[in-house]
């Protein structure tokens, strides 16, 4: 059987973190919170902020935009929700501090509901040109779904400067516990690879790998038995390691090539899409619809309810782990995200992004396992931090330059770039928050170009 | 409905390894070796290793107390430098020398650079290098194993005082030279005994059979790699071999080089000792090729029967240059900044 071959395709270093995805694979999507009210941030991707559209006391729709911008590397956002606009005011938000949000107040409490993807016989992609998909791409407020959140349309619209010639299909999900991406390529399949076929029209690429975790046999099962016949779209399963679904770890898994330090994919003619990604992309081109929700695993041993749910983007954090029952055992930790990447969250009103995928509510005791809780000691050199850096950095000597405050040296060991997947605090013997160090040290350094304000 | 919800940097969850359970590690892997000296040495072995643990742990506790500093005991690395320094002392070593070694050790090879991970020189190897210094008579006085009675060849009368001090086979060797007879007479009948342990020799080095079993355990759980030890196997029975083509009467077999003497306790235990080794692979390849020929070269050339406690301390001393010299570079190259 195809489903179950072995992935070899890997990248040098990383490492493999208790998978913990049992507690959600197996839960099918179910439809999320209806809420009062949803805070639709104007800041959900790297790039310009949106501004807001809408004024206070406005009525908006399901669907209507409310936050837009001029700047190519910005994506529009919408409401969720039909009602009326409560104010314009600050949210928390995980890595911005706090941004501004649209709060809207909803007219009636209905649960989101997913819409059935029905098509009438094949789809076809290439009766949709590239500038008509970019610009409903863009339309519907499109980012990485993945955790980054780059705007979709700047990545998969051609560039004469940066041809793209490969594609591929990030259906990896290597941080633990997270499950969202896997039930959608289990439930969603034929409209994940019809969005795939878009974005290959969109972007002119020749070249399609749709890789999966060889973790997920299911899920490699289903995608092969969905393009069987067809030859466009090449399914690639690669090793179960973390951080396989990382953009440059993946690129060079694939490919056996790295995407230069400091750049981006396209430098080398790559586009990476995540599978949710691409599943909004076939929404937004054939049903013209907006990126107003998305599934969010919410797992972790301290949540009553744990599974994969379809929720409204702008849903505050408490209000989701509410619906899941709430905390189970003394939850000690919220994360946005799954916990080798994941940010905690101090304030349980921070809205969802489009680029939040998982909820991970951890106890006390997974955490009093972790760094912090730990009695650190000196670094023994013992170099395992060398051995899993996927990128092949120095993270010790990084860490300790930036903890005496040289940023200099750390630069000179190239602190930036360092894609803070989290490998070497996570191995660390001697229980030092290298990652936190490296994350700081690079805020020292935008700080000092004075690109952040202090 | 939460109250004490934590914020911290990723990653939140970690790798159950910790420093104290690797330095446990290498105290397991260490135990074949004390056991054998045990076997060999009787109880001379077993209070030699309890004197220098325990003068190891006193010290560092004393050195913490006054320098007022957080307890650092629990990291175990006290007790492994303990234990490697016992196990390169002479067997009759009188207990008041493995004391000042052991505190000489602990509090000027490591406790006054700062401690665990800020040493340059290794600590077991500053005791040893400190005793054999000052006591230089003490340091090369052996024993014969217990389980022996003579065996040892006697190569010339005025060497007959050895059939019952036993010399070290690397010894034995140089002293056949200076007899004027071959090099090899005295490896061909030794092989097995350096292999079984049952010669003369530092507590922890003679037994072949016993470092290498400990070597196996430490590789198979990854606590050192394997680049330093292979480096210092493979340079020193290259640079052996070179010496035994040259002249084959003056120089011992390579695979006796390696054998007998401190050559595998140094490779696996000491060499490999990662505070004072090399990050990168490329500077472990570096660090261990200049353990291995420092080694051959004092073994072959020196004064000394055996060079691996000087060639430690002098590649612990360029680890920082090549360090510098090794710098890792992105995988997707030099940022063109």
């Amino acid at each position: 059987m195809e489903a179950y071959i072995k992935g070899r395709l890997s990248f040098r270093g990383g490492v493999h973190p208790p998978e913990k995805k049992g507690i959600t694979c197996e839960i099918a999507i179910q439809s999320g919170p209806a809420v009062k009210e949803v805070a639709v941030m104007l800041s959900q991707h790297i790039g310009a902020p949106c501004r807001a559209v809408v004024e206070k006391g406005a009525e908006v729709e399901a669907g209507q935009k409310v936050g837009d911008c001029d700047a190519f590397v910005s994506a529009p956002v919408h409401s969720p929700i039909a009602g009326k606009v409560k104010e314009i005011g600050l949210r928390s938000h995980a890595v911005l501090g706090r941004v501004q949000a649209v709060v809207i107040a909803a007219e009636a409490e209905t649960a989101p509901v997913q819409a059935a993807w029905e098509l009438n016989g094949d789809f076809d992609a290439s009766k949709y040109s590239s500038e008509q998909i970019c610009e409903a791409i863009r339309e519907a407020g499109l980012v990485g779904m993945g955790g980054a959140g780059f705007p979709t349309r700047v990545k998969v619209e051609p560039n004469a400067q940066m041809p793209k010639e490969t594609m591929i299909i990030n259906g990896c999900e290597c941080e633990p516990y997270i499950t969202c991406d896997y039930r959608m390529m289990l439930e969603r399949t034929s409209q994940i690879i019809a969005g795939v076929r878009l974005a290959k029209v969109a972007s002119g690429c020749s070249r399609v790998f749709f890789t999966i975790e060889d973790n997920k046999p299911a899920a490699i099962e289903a995608v092969s038995t969905a393009l069987r016949g067809s030859d466009d779209i090449e399914v690639a399963v690669v090793k179960t390691k973390y951080p396989q679904g990382g953009e440059r770890q993946l690129i060079n898994s694939v490919m056996k090539k790295h995407v230069p330090t400091g750049g981006i994919p396209p430098m080398i003619g790559v586009l990476v899409l995540n599978v949710a990604t691409t599943a909004a992309i076939a929404d937004a081109v054939v049903n013209g619809r907006a990126l107003t929700h998305r599934v969010v695993t919410v797992s972790g041993e301290a949540i009553a309810k744990p599974g994969n749910y379809y929720v409204a983007i702008g849903t505050s954090v408490g209000n989701l782990m509410e619906f899941c029952g709430g905390v189970t055992q003394k939850s000690a930790k919220v994360l946005m995200g799954g916990p080798m990447m994941g940010l905690a969250i101090a304030d349980l009103d921070t809205p969802l992004t489009k680029a939040s995928g998982a909820i991970t509510v951890l106890t006390k005791e997974q955490i009093g396992k972790a760094k912090f809780a730990r009695q650190q000691t000196p670094c023994i050199r013992c170099g395992r931090c060398l051995e899993v850096c996927p990128e092949n950095l120095n993270p010790t000597k990084i860490a300790h330059a930036v903890k005496s405050n040289l940023l200099d040296l750390a630069q000179s060991y190239y602190l930036s770039a360092c894609t803070e997947c989290g490998c070497c605090s996570y191995v660390c013997p001697a229980n030092i928050e290298l990652t936190g160090y490296i994350k700081t040290g690079k805020i020292f350094v935008a700080r000092q170009k004075k690109r952040m304000p202090q | 409905m939460l109250r004490d919800i934590s914020v911290s940097f990723s990653p939140h969850i970690s790798h159950p390894l910790s420093t104290r359970s690797v330095m446990v590690d290498v105290v397991i892997s260490l135990a074949p070796a004390m056991a054998a000296a045990g076997y060999y040495f009787r109880l001379r072995a077993l209070i030699l290793v309890a004197t220098c643990v325990i003068a190891s742990v006193a010290t560092e506790f004393i050195c913490n107390t006054i320098r007022k500093k957080a307890c650092s005991l629990g990291d175990f690395s006290a007790v492994v430098t303990g234990i490697i320094l016992a196990l390169s002392l002479p067997p009759r070593l009188p207990v008041w020398t493995a004391v000042i070694g052991s505190v000489f050790a602990i509090a000027i090879g490591k406790m006054v650079f700062g401690g665990l991970g800020s040493n340059i020189f290794n600590p077991a190897m500053v005791g040893r290098t400190f005793l054999a210094v000052s006591f230089g008579a003490l340091m090369t006085t052996w024993a014969t194993p217990a389980t022996l009675d003579a065996k040892m060849p006697k190569i010339a009368p005025e060497n007959m005082i050895h059939a019952r001090t036993q010399a070290t086979p690397l010894a034995w060797s140089k002293m056949a030279i200076n007899n004027e007879l071959g090099a090899d007479i005295y490896a061909e009948q030794n092989f097995k005994w350096t292999v079984t342990g049952e010669v003369g020799g530092c507590l922890g080095e003679t037994s072949v059979i016993a470092l290498v079993i400990g070597a196996v355990y430490l590789l198979m759980r990854r606590t050192v790699a394997f680049h330093i030890p292979l480096a210092v196997v493979l340079s020193a029975f290259v640079f052996g071999t070179i010496a035994y083509w040259i002249d084959s009467y003056s120089y011992v077999q390579p695979f006796y080089h390696l054998t007998s003497g401190g050559l595998l306790l140094c490779a696996f235990f000491i060499a490999a000792d990662p505070v004072t080794a090399p990050l990168t692979r490329r500077g472990m390849w570096i660090f261990g090729i200049g353990v291995g020929a420092l080694t051959m070269l004092i073994r072959i050339v020196g004064g000394y029967p055996e060079g691996v406690m000087f060639s430690v301390l002098i590649m612990n001393a360029v680890t920082p240059l090549i360090d510098r010299l090794c710098k890792r570079v992105p995988a997707g190259g030099k940022p063109n900044v």
